[in-house]
């Protein structure tokens, strides 16, 4: 009979940030010297440590959630894309930063995620443990172990030099940041990728600050969550603006223009996963819950851009309201109204759709004068034709009741974005689009759809993932349905993980090269705060066995036992992709991208 | 306009009737007049038998899920087109005769239980699952036998509370007579495979007819029990269809192996009268 491990309780503190880079060079704990030449420097000279929290002291912050880095002249601090988990501090010297698609990605060092050579997968199969979730205790620091640190963690591995790797590109920077600045913190706490290059101008010292530290520091220092929120309104509405392809013909001093008289607005809660998680227990109508950003039939007053989140579009069906489509990061609202309305000044037209907040939106609105007078001009006559028609054609009372359903499922609505947007053959129904909204599937880039017409039921897809996973399948085949899709319960990897938020190690996290959302099981202190968040219960908490002790299971040193939290992670450290997908026999299962709704239509009209 | 699978099913017909006509001119060249019947016979046998090597492989990818050797309906696809070209290849090789002798007439009849039971489940595979899901909310196999555990203690618990409540045994007695069986395990297989819910009107029906005996509490348990029947009817529904789903590979597979070990006896058996005849 083997002996139980025992270990103490897993911290949230038990591995600095400062011991988590991937090169053991670079790792250095932060001293109390360095804390202390920290707290006499801003922000946090500033800062009263009275305000923070006894569990969650100052010090203790800087010293377990930040770490230093030094990077020298053209080092490549933070990739455009990435998908960072912290922000920096300038402490010395100064940073160039590289406007969106400035740089070849090649030039930035991108290349494909690593992945286990087959052999080694096959290997891995018939060396798998007994037991489920059997691990290596000396990879738990809380066992007196050192990690292996994951490859994508945070920062650049392998820093690229971009004077080395292309020396012209280093002087084509938009901005040169001083010492004293704070970046990357709209990417590490809007959990987006990051909209721009920014490298070392000289030898340069940061203060990498993990989010979840960055989090604790806004929340109990009113200065620096002013100073962050105001950077986020400033340079969050520059990024949209600048991103959107309708403002792509203006030039800068047009941009300018209707950036400054451009309102940032923000609608829902941040943490909108309780709310739904109450909506969906209490079943409530979540339209009724839902803060209306534009009521159908209004006057439109403005173009909307969608710069974060999810916003519902429905209109009035019946005595109720009947969901048309939904508007995610980068589509528009309002835009063909307004282009029948500067056409037609005297039959103007309400706005057609009711455009509701899922959750949590950022939305810019461009006020119609700058809209009429700088955006309008610039687009095509055939696109403008098309949108007054589009207007005209919505607007046209419809002969019978028929003829309104088919103009509600018909995607001409081209303030619907690309999400309604699909040739021939290539529609959503209005009941799955429903659906899909309904149940928040549209967060996903890689839904677990099952055609149960298909699907025998052989569980090969869960087979196969088991074998990749310690003999524990890491999704559960059963989930809600609509017609004969199913989506089953495993991790859709969101455009907005929520589950993210609220993780005290940041263990889970986004893979800076793909997106994934990925957990480090070193890191993980099984406290199950991402397992509760996930708003589709795609995480589970698990406990783990110790496979050099007999797969006996490992316990802390107050009895309880070590969990940790798992998911599915795409297979992504195997070749081939989704074992889940192509162990399907009967091309019934398939990992959904919702923001490429044209190949989903197809897939699902096969 | 012609859809993705009808489209991947008209050219995979085509390659295999194509692969075919092939086979069959492969065995006339190969058998010039005056044909060599020996000739042929070792030509479509190791066809043959590279064919249910292929086939076979095709259980040995589902167990590598992480190699990057094609996805499993790929394989799949090519395993049951090949099965069926591969029983044009079992005639030529049987040159259309019936076979002689019990070891022949054993491996024929294998052949032909592996080839049979292939198409029986296809089709199963194909027919049954659209049944189960217009059967409703779906449980999971592997949890059937718990949901079918809680409905019988519900069922048991609504009893003994009625005969506490009401001093009358009327319900009881009709469980133990009519219900404790069926609430016992699955039941009915074969009549749900037909989807007739001849069992559930029959108990149902019983059930009303006992009404005018019941007092208002016990009608308000036979109500609740008149449920617990219709899901226990949804589950055994669901037993049986994905039980017919899984259990024909317990047919196909068997056999398959069986298959394996007459073949290879065939073979060493072939050669070795070869080799005693030379």
């Amino acid at each position: 009979m083997s002996e139980t491990s025992v270990a103490k309780k897993p911290d949230r503190w038990d591995l600095p940030f400062s011991e988590e880079l991937p090169s053991p060079n670079e790792r250095r704990p932060m001293g109390e010297s360095d804390v202390d030449r920290l707290l006499a420097m801003w922000p946090f000279a500033d800062m009263d440590p009275e305000n923070f929290p006894d569990r969650l002291p100052l010090r203790d912050i800087l010293k377990y959630d930040t770490r230093l880095r030094h990077y020298e002249h053209g080092d490549v601090i933070v990739r455009e894309g990435d998908y960072g988990n912290s922000a920096f501090l300038i402490l010395s010297g100064r940073a160039r930063v590289y406007p969106p698609g400035g740089i070849d990605p090649e030039t930035l060092g991108r290349r494909r995620a690593r992945r286990k050579p087959w052999w080694r997968s096959l290997i891995e199969l018939a060396t798998n443990p007994r037991s489920p979730e059997a691990r290596d205790p000396r990879e738990y620091p809380s066992f007196g172990g050192q990690p292996v640190p994951s490859m994508d963690w945070s920062g650049v591995q392998d820093v690229t030099n971009l004077l080395r790797a292309e020396p012209g590109a280093f002087e084509r920077s938009m901005r040169i940041m001083p010492e004293g600045e704070l970046f990357g913190e709209l990417a590490a706490l809007g959990r987006v990728p990051r909209t721009v290059t920014v490298a070392a101008d000289g030898p340069t010292e940061l203060l990498e600050i993990r989010w979840q530290g960055l989090r604790e520091l806004r929340r109990y220092d009113d200065a620096l969550r002013r100073y962050v929120d105001d950077r986020y309104r400033r340079y969050g509405l520059a990024a949209t603006l600048q991103g959107s392809p309708l403002l792509a013909h203006l030039s800068d001093e047009e941009a300018s223009r209707v950036a400054a008289e451009a309102v940032f607005e923000t609608y829902g809660s941040y943490n909108w996963y309780g709310s739904y998680q109450q909506l969906r227990e209490r079943d409530v109508d979540p339209l009724k819950k839902e803060p209306v950003i534009a009521q159908e039939g209004d006057y439109p007053n403005g173009l909307l851009l969608i710069r974060a989140g999810f916003a519902r579009l429905s209109r009035v069906h019946g005595h109720g309201e009947q969901t048309v489509s939904y508007l995610r990061k980068g589509d528009v609202y309002g835009l063909p109204e307004l282009a029948h309305n500067a056409r037609h000044e005297h039959e103007p037209s309400g706005l057609l759709s009711t455009l509701r907040a899922i959750g949590y939106v950022d939305v810019v609105r461009v006020p119609t004068r700058p809209f009429e007078e700088l955006i309008l001009p610039g687009m095509e006559k055939r696109v403008v034709d098309g949108l007054v028609e589009a207007v005209d054609a919505e607007r046209a009372p419809a002969e019978s009741e028929t003829d309104r359903r088919v103009h509600v499922s018909l995607p001409v609505l081209p303030n619907a974005g690309e999400a309604t947007r699909g040739g021939a053959g290539e529609k959503i129904d209005p009941g799955m689009m429903e659906f899909l909204v309904e149940n928040r599937f549209i967060n996903g880039t890689a839904a677990m759809v099952i055609d149960m017409d298909r699907c025998t039921r052989c569980d090969d897809c869960v087979r196969a993932c088991a074998a990749g996973h310690e003999n524990n399948p890491v999704f559960v085949r059963h989930g809600p349905q609509y017609g004969k899709h199913m989506f089953a319960t495993a991790c859709m990897h969101c455009m907005d993980p929520v589950c993210m938020i609220g993780c005290p190690t940041g263990a889970i996290h986004r893979n800076e090269e793909t997106g994934e959302v990925q957990i480090n099981d070193a890191t993980c202190i099984g406290c199950a705060v991402c397992a509760s968040s996930c708003p589709y219960d795609a995480i589970r908490m698990v406990e783990v066995r110790d496979r050099t002790n007999d797969d006996a299971i490992m316990v802390t040193d107050d009895g309880a036992a070590v969990q940790k939290a798992t998911k599915c992670d795409l297979c992504s450290d195997h070749e081939g992709g989704p074992a889940c997908e192509r162990a399907c026999p009967h091309d019934a299962l398939k990992r959904v991208d919702m923001r490429d709704l044209a190949s989903f239509a197809r897939w699902l009209n096969r | 306009m012609m859809g993705m699978f009808a489209k991947r099913r008209l050219i995979a017909s085509a390659l295999t009737v194509a692969a075919g006509a092939g086979l069959v001119a492969a065995v006339l060249a190969w058998a010039p007049a005056p044909p060599s019947l020996r000739g042929t016979a070792y030509f479509t046998g190791w066809v043959l038998f590279g064919a249910l090597v292929l086939l076979a492989l095709y259980n040995a990818r589902k167990k590598l899920p992480y190699p990057p050797l094609l996805g499993s309906s790929v394989w799949l696809q090519l395993h049951a087109y090949l099965g069926i070209w591969s029983l044009l290849a079992f005639l030529l090789h049987l040159r259309f005769r019936f076979p002689t002798g019990p070891f022949e007439i054993t491996l024929a009849g294998l052949f032909a239980g592996v080839a049979g039971s292939g198409i029986v489940g296809l089709w199963l595979s194909r027919a049954v699952p659209p049944r189960l899901r217009e059967g409703g909310e779906e449980v999971l196999f592997e949890r059937i036998p718990m949901f079918r555990r809680r409905l019988r203690e519900r069922a048991e618990e609504l009893v003994v509370t009625s005969v506490r409540e009401s001093e009358a045994t009327t319900l009881a007695d009709f469980y133990a007579d009519r219900l404790e069986d069926f609430f016992r395990g699955p039941r009915n297989f074969f009549l749900h495979l037909i989807q007739s819910t001849g069992p559930l009107d029959r108990l149902t029906g019983q059930l009303d007819v006992l009404e005018r005996y019941l007092d208002d509490g016990e009608r308000r348990i036979a109500r609740e029990l008149r449920e617990l029947i219709e899901t226990k009817h949804q589950l055994d529904h669901q037993w049986a269809l994905q039980g017919l789903l899984k259990g024909w590979l317990f047919v196909h597979v068997p056999l398959t192996y069986a298959l394996a070990v007459f073949v290879a006896v065939h073979v060493v058996l072939v050669y070795y009268f070869v080799g005693a005849g030379s």
